[in-house]
């Protein structure tokens, strides 16, 4: 059993703790009026002792010489302690007889009928013979506070079965009751950028079933919102790159058709500003189909097929022989949106084209384990260097031409589809070069 | 060549009309899924540029149908959706290739020519008859160790002949290669263009089967 936490652990605290205070009071309350009820009892059997023992003591009295010094008495058959003791005085306070364990001493109450308490006991007085022999009957306080105190602490025995069978009657309540909730809050979990699909609040009690009703209308606006977004992107791009490649391509008819001279030249410069704009609206359109949430998906896809035609088409463009590739011999599987995977690997292969020694062989390596590293030759990248070069507009220390988004479209995509992107430098097995990692664990995503 | 060019961007589709035309090939430009089913069912073309986004429809319908012909007529797609599920569905669909927006022109004819030559199961770009040697992808030809220029209209009678070598292609054919829908045919184009290969490249390259047609080697 693992120890209650959060909402349950103080729950427990605290209607433990609340129980505990309310038995406290009820112990307090119980006490006061056990007090009084006592003091009643025991003042009323004090009285009635006095009445009772008062006549025999004074017919005991008139028998005795009056000279004699003051006589204890004992109780027939009795030599243990009594609770009550007496004393028989005269009106002069001096001693007559006494219990057999009270003291000789006069006790210290005046000499009036009623009660009066001495710093020990609670004394009651009566007189007899018109005013001229007191009889004081005195009962230990001690007694009394032992009676009290005795019944208190009977009161808080409970306590120790009360206090861990509420904690134990309470956790279980609280988890019984709060199992819903715990439901609610695992079926939030599982919701992501890919699945956004109404909770089943059919099973929830009424009071849950609102909040769920309420997430379910935030995931639909949600769902709605980030479906735009991505359809945007998608869209921009393809609305975009049209009148960019009509552009580009009267240009360059332009450029077929002129003549050698300032306006052939004017006309090629024409064309390189249109390449540079079509590169970076591209790279502005991948960046944000990357922060709508592009790249984690609902199914398995192969990356090898992925791969290899990603690297073939930038073979075809490059000479052939410049990039290596090398595929496992099985199927790579991962739960990633392909689209996604392609702009990222696109943008890691540019990157290698772009800033490699020029001529030098470029490797592309996918694994079975979910390694797809490209590796590319040229100086070494500052590790200082390294660490920014996959934060926007930052490019490293290169004259090549670049928006400085590639990497960090590549970093954003892996990182939705629950990857890593890992950058080294120098290669790994070399002393120069760059090395570009997407790392996809098996598991990711799922 | 005689290629179809499906593309409703005029920008786009005059450039690359133009652009064709200028390397000797006829180009028919429709700019719906509709008027390129009419073209495809008249006429006889080599090759088929196919846009995927046109007004009344997706290219990928009109490839589909095409692939359900008896003849392997290359077509390469021509378009702006750059994602990889786009072009694996355009590749799986029976495209050749698959050219994405903005492209350059150059790269446009080097695939025209790669694809064209696959689709005629010619291995190598050249071909080679005595001692003149034919490389239609390069656009050189050369008569023994001399290069020779040859104009637009040269270039796609010798494309024509040489797609066929050693078989004898009519002069119907030729035309087909040489004109698209719409272009005043001159009745001896043929005739003329023949000629002055055989002026520039020696008189025995092309021969004439009398009444059927014209053979390369």
């Amino acid at each position: 059993m693992t120890l209650p936490t959060g909402m349950t652990r103080q729950l427990i605290l605290l209607l433990t703790a609340a129980t505990f205070i309310f038995w406290l009071l009820a112990v307090a309350v119980g006490a006061s009026v056990m007090r009084s009820e006592f003091d009643e009892v025991f003042d009323s059997a004090l009285k009635e002792t006095s009445a009772r023992l008062l006549p025999l003591l004074v017919e005991d009295l008139f028998k005795r010489d009056p000279g004699d010094a003051p006589r204890r008495i004992g109780f027939a058959g009795t030599d243990g302690d009594e609770y009550l003791t007496y004393q028989l005085r005269d009106s002069g306070g001096r001693v007559l007889l006494h219990s057999h364990s009270a003291e000789p001493v006069p006790f210290d109450v005046p000499l009036a009928p009623g009660f009066a308490d001495t710093a020990t006991h609670r004394v009651y007085t009566d007189a007899a013979v018109s005013g001229t022999l007191f009889l004081q009957v005195a009962d230990p306080l001690d007694h009394r506070r032992e009676a009290v105190a005795e019944s208190v602490a009977s009161l808080f025995l409970p306590l120790a079965l009360l206090i861990p069978a509420s904690v134990l009657a309470i956790w279980l309540l609280v988890r019984r009751t709060l199992a819903p909730l715990e439901e609610l809050r695992s079926e939030i979990g599982v919701r992501d950028g890919t699945n956004l699909s109404p909770l089943n609040a059919g099973r929830l009690p009424p009071e849950l079933g609102s909040i769920a009703l309420s997430v379910d209308r935030l995931l639909e606006r949600l769902r709605v919102a980030l479906d735009a977004e991505r359809e945007f992107a998608a869209n921009s791009a393809h609305e975009l790159r049209t009148p960019i490649a009509g552009a580009l391509a009267q240009t360059q008819r332009l450029i077929h058709e002129l003549p050698d001279g300032a306006g052939k030249r004017r006309a090629r410069d024409v064309e390189k500003a249109l390449s540079g704009l079509s590169h970076l609206a591209e790279k502005l359109l991948q960046m944000a189909r990357a922060d709508s949430g592009i790249g984690p998906a609902d199914k398995d896809a192969d990356l090898v097929p992925i791969v290899s035609l990603i690297v073939k088409d930038f073979q075809r463009a490059a000479n052939k022989d410049r990039i290596h590739l090398t595929l496992p011999n099985s199927p790579l599987r991962r739960r990633v949106d392909v689209d996604a995977f392609g702009i990222a690997l696109r943008n890691l292969i540019e990157n290698a084209v772009k800033h490699g020694a020029g001529g030098k062989l470029m490797e592309v390596c996918a694994r079975e384990d979910g390694t797809i590293s490209v590796l590319n030759a040229g100086p070494v990248v500052p590790a200082t260097e390294l660490a920014n070069l996959t934060r926007r507009f930052k490019r490293g220390p290169t004259a090549a031409l670049g928006s400085g988004l590639g990497l960090a479209i590549a970093s954003t995509l892996i990182e939705r589809m629950g990857g890593r992107l890992e950058l080294a430098s120098p290669a790994a097995g070399r002393t120069d070069g760059f090395e570009a990692r997407i790392i996809l664990p098996p598991d990711a995503k799922r | 060549m005689r290629i179809l060019l499906t593309e409703d961007d005029g920008a786009i589709g005059g450039a690359v009309r133009d652009h064709l035309a200028a390397d000797g090939h006829a180009v028919d430009w429709a700019k719906s899924v509709s008027r390129a089913r009419d073209y495809v069912a008249v006429a006889s073309y080599d090759l088929v540029l196919l846009d995927l986004n046109l007004p009344d429809g997706s290219g990928i319908t009109l490839l589909r149908e095409i692939r359900k012909r008896p003849d392997a007529l290359p077509v390469i797609i021509l378009t702006a959706m750059d994602q990889i599920t786009d072009r694996i569905e355009g590749l799986n669909a029976g495209a050749d290739d698959y050219l994405v927006k903005p492209f350059d022109l150059g790269e446009l004819l080097a695939r025209i020519h790669a694809v064209a030559r696959r689709s005629k199961a010619r291995p190598t770009p050249a071909v080679t008859i005595g001692k003149v040697e034919i490389n239609s992808s390069e656009r050189i030809v050369k008569r023994g160790a001399s290069r020779v220029e040859l104009t637009a209209r040269e270039w796609a009678v010798l494309d024509c002949l040489a797609d066929r070598k050693g078989s004898i292609v009519s002069r119907g054919q030729i035309e087909d290669a040489l004109y698209e829908f719409g272009a005043e045919i001159e009745s001896n184009a043929v005739e003329v263009y023949v000629s002055r290969l055989r002026k520039k490249l020696g008189a025995g390259l092309i021969k004439t089967t009398r009444g059927v047609g014209y053979r390369l080697g």
